[in-house]
């Protein structure tokens, strides 16, 4: 069900929930900037100005009819949240990715169940987005950040995965893919769910997975490729070592209760999977740079070229 | 978040479930009025599981007992948290069981669990085959009386009834305060039906706004629940990891705050704190870098600050301008300060710190920094 997050394009018609708010506007230009078909978008009073030559309505099915989406940003307040994305998937939207912080667990639970529903893709609760790099992005991932390459991105964090992108791109590597599926607790996408799709992605050479601690989603990915025997070279990251038990470190998916989501069950799993785990970052980029340059093949299915050249 | 037992106990008194007897204590309050004569269980308040087996919970025959229990758990540090309440509860006699509904995060559904046999070995017997019995539902009390339904299935003749009336409560209070786990553990069976022996509960903080119930429970105690009251008071996450420590951290984004503090501990630093300040939210007021320096103040071993600001949207430039605004208002005018910035604005940045705070060290990239860090921190 996650391919729909792979075959997004330049091309794939998106619209922007909330679009003449401060954010929805500013980041609807900026996606645009980056290269996204941004065809329209939803607000509460659509006579305020969006961006230019935008079809902008009150009701969500009036701009997908009009425009033809298939991709929606919600960028409303979190407690607006499960009625946006409901209402995007009603209309017809196939991808809602949605960005606000503080989405309340219960609603997550809900919105889930519709997407699920309805076969709809909902990266969420609150994710800096998705990028094609060198073709769109959904969100508000930043230019500096990105890079087209050939390792699959898939993180929890906004802000750390932006630094690993960043020091990529300082190494000549970049992504095939960038999916941040975020920090919460229930979430739309979980990394386990992307492994198919990752399998058949010829652009994904090899999968660096910036985790953290709480919940199960590293172990259950760790699983997802130990069982389908996925055969790219995954690096994993894996941030807060350090972090309180019982408390959240502000993302309120990151807590530990002492028995399940340690960095240590995370470390555990993933490498009885085969895959490589790493707690700095210096030393994740320098081991994916190692690979680039000369692969060392993980399984039948590796490849010889894991960095390709920027498109 | 996890409540403290007392808390998670009212939260189940109003939802008509059986609680003890109980008062609570602490340090500067007077000797309380016990409940009965004994036998009571003292419990240190602390929000973290396994006080059992960390020295939290004592069982007393005598009042004299009670008041040791008292003074030997106020003060202590029970798993990073600082004992300051204690529960003095009248010690229910009954069997022990153990019942709890929570968020099942894989799932996207929530999950019901029952067990005969609970108490402080219950992950020992989710482990035995049949030990524990459990079953996911959909998100709503309909899907929760369809998973009690199930779950009773198997049970001897008398339990259904009883269990499902402890499961059904439950279940109104998990959706009323949406919950992300409610567990009673023990749960007593006595002979005038079930009592709580003990509440675990986490709520969830992205719900506060409209639960003022549970709103109220932070407010009233910000010493117990220092860190969640000061994200909801202040807008922003600053989480005290060791107030001892002498890097203090002015940063934004959890998983990068999360990744530093893990990478400087590697070097041998010790971070105060964790910070996520959320620059895209200063909107030109230097107030909230303010209140992270009066906070990193207060720490006796504090010998620097490390700012670290990756700016994808945030401007560096106006950034600067209020990092030096909050600087000129520290109240710790001469603790060495270092910024790394990168990103949007960054030149504007570095122009700007070198002629408004020559002493103020800047990186573009993070190792470099880091070093420089560790070796200001070093004694």
């Amino acid at each position: 069900m996650t391919q729909a997050l792979f075959d997004i394009d330049s091309k794939t018609p998106v619209i922007i929930q909330g679009v003449t708010g401060r954010m929805g506007r500013r980041h609807a230009e900026l996606m645009r900037a980056y290269g996204t078909n941004i065809v329209g978008g939803t607000s509460a009073r659509p006579g305020d100005a969006g961006p230019e030559g935008l079809h902008v309505s009150r009701s969500c099915r009036d701009v997908v009819t009009a425009t033809g989406a298939t991709a929606s940003v919600a960028m409303v307040p979190p407690y607006e949240v499960l009625a946006a994305a409901s209402e995007a998937i009603q209309a017809g939207i196939r991808v809602v990715v949605t960005v606000a912080e503080g989405v309340p667990v219960h609603d997550a639970l809900r919105l889930r169940a519709v997407a699920r529903e309805a076969g709809a893709v909902w990266l969420g609760a609150s994710t800096p987005g998705m990028a094609l790099p060198g073709r769109a992005k959904l969100g508000f991932i930043p230019d500096v950040a990105l890079k087209s390459g050939s390792w699959a991105l898939l993180t929890k964090s906004g802000t750390l995965s932006y630094e690993v992108g960043y020091r990529m791109g300082a190494r000549g590597l970049g992504q095939s893919i960038w999916i941040g599926v975020g920090g919460d607790v229930v979430k739309g996408v979980r990394f386990a769910d992307l492994v198919g799709p990752l399998a058949r992605h010829a652009p994904t050479r090899g999968v660096i997975l910036v985790g953290e601690v709480g919940g199960t989603e590293e172990e259950q990915f760790a699983e997802a490729i130990r069982s389908t025997g996925f055969a790219k070279p995954v690096l994993a990251l894996l941030a807060g070592r350090e972090s309180k038990e019982g408390v959240s470190m502000g993302h309120a998916g990151a807590m530990t209760d002492g028995l399940m989501g340690t960095l240590r069950s995370k470390v555990e799993a993933l490498r009885a999977s085969g895959a490589e785990a790493f707690d700095s970052i210096e030393a994740l980029v320098d081991r994916a740079a190692g690979l680039s340059e000369a692969p060392q093949q993980r399984g039948a299915g590796a490849s010889t070229e894991v960095e390709g050249r920027s498109r | 978040m996890l409540l403290i037992e007392a808390d998670g106990k009212s939260l189940f008194r109003d939802g008509g479930l059986r609680i003890p007897d109980g008062v609570l204590t602490g340090a500067d309050m007077p000797s309380p009025a016990l409940p009965g004569d004994g036998p009571w269980v003292v419990k240190a308040q602390v929000p973290v599981g396994g006080r059992g087996k960390a020295g939290g919970i004592a069982l007393c025959r005598t009042r004299d007992e009670v008041a040791a229990a008292v003074r030997r758990m106020i003060g202590q540090s029970i798993r990073g948290h600082a004992v300051r309440t204690c529960l003095i509860e009248r010690a229910i006699t009954g069997t022990e069981a153990y019942i709890s509904l929570m968020v099942d995060a894989g799932a996207g559904e929530v999950r019901l669990m029952y067990s005969a046999s609970g108490g402080v070995d219950i992950e020992q017997t989710a482990r035995q085959a049949g030990g524990i019995v459990s079953t996911s539902c959909t998100t709503d009390l309909a899907g929760v009386r369809e998973g009690i339904s199930r779950l009773t299935k198997d049970m001897p003749a008398a339990a259904p009834a009883a269990f499902t009336e402890v499961a059904e409560r439950l279940a109104h209070v998990f959706f009323e305060n949406e919950l992300l786990l409610a567990e009673i553990n023990p749960l007593f069976w006595t002979a005038d039906g079930a009592v709580v022996g003990d509440a675990k509960i986490a709520i969830d903080i992205n719900a506060l706004e409209r639960r003022p119930s549970l709103r109220d429970i932070i407010d009233r105690q910000p010493q117990v629940y220092r860190d969640v009251w000061r994200k909801i008071h202040e807008g922003f996450d600053f989480i005290d990891l060791d107030d001892d420590g002498s890097i203090g951290l002015v940063t934004t984004g959890a998983g990068l705050s999360m990744m530093l503090i893990d990478e400087l501990v590697a070097r041998g630093g010790k971070p105060v704190n964790f910070c996520d300040v959320r620059t895209g939210q200063l909107r030109g007021n230097p107030a909230r870098l303010v209140r992270v320096l009066e906070w990193l103040a207060e720490k006796r071993n504090l010998r620097v600050i490390f700012v670290n600001i990756f700016a994808g949207i945030t401007d560096l430039g106006e950034f600067a301008r209020l990092l030096v605004q909050a600087l000129d208002r520290s109240p710790i005018p001469d603790i060495p300060v270092i910024a790394r910035l990168v990103g949007t604005g960054e030149q504007a940045a570095v122009d700007y710190l070198k002629s408004a705070r020559p002493r103020l060290a800047v990186y573009s990239d993070m190792e470099p920094a880091l070093a420089k860090v560790i070796s200001v921190a070093s004694p």
